[in-house]
């Protein structure tokens, strides 16, 4: 005992005598001083701040095993053992590669999320851009690489036609992701903006993790947790829904039902198109957010809606005879997702999805009847072996299964598939530096139809040419299933190719970004044919080529409370495929496409205004009357389209919205009869919007106990 | 030996004692450097102490507390908003670092909203849904632990203000926030805690005199 206290005693006194000073420099690799690094011993009060010239120096009564400890901000903590003697040390810190000053590769892609400074559009930006209709493709639609085909409202990519984008909703595939629209009129998306915190649109060169897309991957991340109880209710020109939503203390439940009916708009504003019974459909949304540990998260959601119309088509020939057109579609889609972060290394996410589709469209005596099954099952494991290293490994599946009912006049005809693609995928991301990042990935894939097997490459790099502005590169080879017809009429048909080469430059300084992209894309293996229910005349030898230029510059620091963008493209592209008699321009094809989109806050009125104006050069069309294939062209596409939203009051917002102001009559081209007439002439007829003007008014009003929280950003 | 024990208890009792003085001192030196210091090399010097005591301790959560609100005061002395958001982000994570060690807590809940609430003000055209809910919901989280809490109805009282300012709505609600907290910081007594945070009267009472006692012409 007395040893014992002796000991405890003396190490006291020996604590108060021996004062050790320790002292010297950080410095980053360079030989640059540090200014502000803690540098301490480990567990104790005792250290110091770095001075301008990186020294440091402090006294300490420790004596046994001391462990000084280095660190800072974007540096790798530095840790060393110290002897007896601790001066004139030279602490050297290795810079951290870390979200904030990392090199993020941005070719091919355009990245929306509210937290991220140098992205260069937000989430908010898709719902309030005018002449979007508050849709998310009609939004990205104003973005370059996009290309205006206003009779479809579809996301047409670099040359690619509609169905060469997917939509992924927390990495599950979603199928069939447009709503049903009147023959040549625009679809909206079925997902509304305002249900997602991130979205990144890739018009190619994307990662392995994605497939099955020819052009482009939309990838959509849905909001988490929602922290406030909260109830809207919304009436408009169009319908009105009612949602609400519920938080509790680890997570959230929302719902929202919609119902919509164009009739009464109908009757007001006269229309191209003879409505018997105008859109009129159903719609909920339910989402369940369930934090299941700290860094644990599970998202379910669920879209049902029920939609129906009817109208009456002028026969092209004969316009007095009118041919009865009916569309209706059921549809229903599920998605689960779960992610978590298993040790500091380790993550896993993964989940699945189910779509069910029952689409209905007939014109006169025709019909085609369709009912789709999707299921999309996926597992991702990621692992982050530093700050420099990380690797993505994953495994997916997709199942589709397609039947359809093909009706006229000589009877049915049933044709049906049931594909299944197995895919798995390894990527991996590497800092040389915080200014240089390499990524590499792989893609197999199997198709139980045509017993395909391929493996794909994709590559990406971007430096950092200065501390606004970074070169990207990118190249990718991509697989897709030919489309649904062509499988119907020959399961065996081979999967098409494109291969995208990408080169970027972009400078963000200050709320001004400047982007400018060229590419080349080689399309291989397109299925060719000259009849599409006919197997024998199937060739997979069809190839094309897209080329062009994308521009983009965004401001919104030059004028108070406003922002702007501007995005040119241009493109030329040509295909061999379908029943193309050769290498041609396919018809949803402009050389040139603009937009202008514009936004401003004005105090006074406490509204929010702005402006699109859209540009696009004339697309080919087939003129069946002249010797030259796909030789007509349209005239070029404008329009001008204007929104306010006004805060009538902290909750209760008005919103307006005018589409093509001016009335222009665009045509985005030709229908023709089905034969000629005596005088060897088929009849034709432009296609044009049904409208020349889309007018929309909404009264938006939120019910939550928490006055900062309304409907603008839905708007 | 019964001496030989005493004497024991008693250097324990001492080592104790001058550990704890060690805390109290090391603090009471380093809550007023932090509410002065005026450039961001001046706060991360007191912030790297901060962090020194927090670590050396593992169990008190008031060293991060006024790392958090250290970082908070720094992201107003940069000029960017990626460096503003560098220290908003890093205040967030002291925020976490008291949360872990004491959960529940009025205090920390008040700051994690605080610390929200300057990261919506970075950017308010495009985080102000995000931020405002995430903000609204903290102050409310943090005035149900501790509804006599007057720091929590003072920041609410703010973004109450802020929002009605935003919306040109009324401010009866916002002032009615600020004079609740303006009652409950005469109330407080001698806190049990000497560490705990006790700031807030002298700007709670500025807001009141700028913002709700002018006429209505403003």
């Amino acid at each position: 005992m007395k040893t014992l206290l002796t000991f405890i005693l003396s190490l006291g006194i020996l604590a108060a005598n021996a004062q050790l000073n320790i002292s010297g420099v950080v410095t980053e690799k360079s030989g640059e001083p540090l200014l502000g690094v803690n540098v301490y011993l480990k567990g104790t009060y005792d250290g110091a701040t770095t001075d301008i010239d990186g020294k440091f120096s402090f006294e300490t009564s420790e004596t046994d095993s001391l462990v000084l400890i280095a660190s800072f901000i974007g540096f790798r903590e530095a840790v060393l053992p110290i002897e007896s003697k601790g001066q004139d040390l030279n602490i050297v810190l290795k810079e951290e590669v870390s979200v904030l000053n990392a090199v993020v590769i941005t070719a091919g892609s355009f990245n929306a999320s509210d937290e991220n400074k140098r992205e260069v559009m937000k989430p908010l930006d898709i719902v309030t851009t005018a002449g979007a209709t508050a849709d998310i493709p009609g939004a990205l639609n104003t973005l370059p690489g996009t290309q205006t085909v206003g009779e479809t409202g579809r996301l047409f990519v670099r040359g690619g036609d509609g169905r060469e984008t997917k939509t992924f909703i927390d990495g599950m595939l979603v199928h069939s992701e447009y709503g049903p629209s009147a023959p040549n009129t625009p679809s909206r998306s079925r997902f509304s903006p305002f249900m997602f915190k991130g979205m990144s649109f890739s018009t190619g060169g994307y990662s392995a993790e994605y497939g099955q897309a020819l052009s482009s991957a939309l990838i959509l991340q849905s909001k988490d947790v929602t922290e406030n109880n909260r109830a809207d209710i919304s009436l408009m020109s169009v319908g009105a829904d009612v949602s609400a939503t519920r938080a509790f203390s680890n997570g959230s439940l929302a719902g929202k039902i919609q119902y919509t009916n164009l009739e009464p708009y109908f009757q007001l504003a006269p229309q191209n198109l003879k409505w018997d019974k105008a859109p009129a459909g159903l719609d909920g949304n339910f989402a369940y957010r369930l934090k299941t540990s700290k860094t644990g998260l599970l998202k379910f959601y669920t879209n049902l809606s029920s939609s129906r119309m009817e109208l009456f088509e002028a026969d092209i020939a004969n316009p007095e005879v009118d041919h009865a057109v009916n569309v209706s579609n059921d549809y229903g889609h599920f998605n689960a997702s779960y992610r978590e972060l298993i040790n500091e290394k380790w993550g896993i996410r993964g989940g699945f999805s189910l779509t069910h589709s029952k689409d209905f469209a007939s014109l006169a005596e025709n019909s085609r009847d369709q009912k789709l099954n999707g299921g999309h099952v996926k597992v991702v494991a990621d692992y982050q072996h530093s700050d420099r290293i990380a690797i993505l490994l994953g495994g997916e599946m997709f199942q589709r299964n397609l039947d359809q009912i093909l009706t006229d006049a000589s009877g049915s005809f049933v044709q049906d598939f049931d594909e299944r693609i197995s895919a798995s995928f390894a990527e991996t991301e590497a800092f040389v530096s915080s200014a240089l990042a390499f990524k590499a990935g792989l893609r197999f894939e199997h198709n139980n139809l045509n017993d395909q097997k391929t493996v794909t490459p994709r590559f990406s790099t971007a430096y950092k040419t200065g501390t606004n502005s970074q070169i990207s590169l990118a190249y990718g080879q991509f697989y897709q299933a030919p489309q649904n017809q062509v499988i119907l009429t020959d399961q065996e048909a081979r999967s098409e190719m494109a291969q995208h080469y990408i080169a970027n430059y972009q400078w963000i300084k200050d709320g001004l970004s400047f982007r400018i992209e060229a590419y080349e894309k080689q399309y291989d293996d397109l299925t060719r044919y000259s009849n599409v229910y006919d197997p024998s005349t199937f060739l997979f030898d069809g190839h094309g080529y897209a080329r062009g230029l994308d521009l983009f510059w965004r401001d919104n620091k030059t004028f108070k409370s406003m922002d702007y963008w501007v995005s040119y493209s241009f493109i030329q592209t040509k295909r061999n495929h379908r029943d193309f008699p050769g290498s041609y321009t396919p018809s949803f094809a402009s050389s040139h496409n603009f937009s202008f989109v514009m936004k401003k806050f004005i105090d006074d009125i406490k509204s929010q205004i702005g402006v699109t104006y859209s540009f696009a050069s004339g697309r080919p069309y087939n003129d069946l009357n002249s010797e030259e294939y796909l030789g007509g062209k349209t005239p070029a596409y404008h329009d001008l389209s204007f929104n306010v939203s006004y805060l009538y009051s902290s909750q209760v917002i008005i919103h307006a919205m005018v589409n093509n102001v001016l009335g222009i009559n665009n045509i985005f081209g030709y229908e023709f009869a089905d034969q000629p007439n005596e005088a060897g002439i088929y009849a034709s007829r432009a296609i044009t919007p049904p409208a020349p003007r889309f007018i929309f008014l909404g009264v938006f009003i939120t019910l939550s106990k928490n006055k900062g929280i309304n409907q603008l950003p839905n708007l | 030996m019964k001496k030989n024990l005493i004497l024991l208890l008693g250097i324990l009792c001492a080592t104790f004692v001058f550990a704890n003085g060690q805390f109290e001192k090391a603090m009471g030196k380093n809550i007023p450097a932090m509410f002065s210091a005026e450039t961001p090399e001046a706060m991360q010097a007191v912030i790297n102490n901060l962090n020194r005591i927090g670590e050396a301790e593992g169990d008190r959560w008031e060293p991060y507390y006024y790392v958090a609100f250290g970082y908070l005061r720094m992201s107003d002395m940069v000029e960017t908003a990626d460096d503003k958001d560098k220290y908003l982000d890093l205040a967030m994570k002291a925020v976490d670092k008291g949360a872990d060690i004491k959960p529940n807590d009025s205090e920390l809940e008040a700051m994690r909203g605080y610390v929200q609430m300057i990261k919506l003000a970075v950017d308010p055209a495009t985080r102000g849904m995000t931020y405002s809910g995430l903000a609204f919901a903290s102050f409310q989280k943090a005035i149900a632990l501790d509804p006599n809490n007057p720091r929590a109805h003072f920041l609410m009282g703010r973004m109450q203000y802020g929002t009605a300012q935003f919306m040109g709505s009324g401010t009866d609600e916002a002032c009615g926030s600020l004079f609740k907290a303006l009652v409950m910081f005469d109330k407080v007594g001698e806190p049990e805690n000497p560490f705990a945070p006790t700031w807030g009267k002298n700007s709670t009472q500025q807001a009141i005199k700028q913002l709700c006692e002018k006429g209505d012409g403003e």
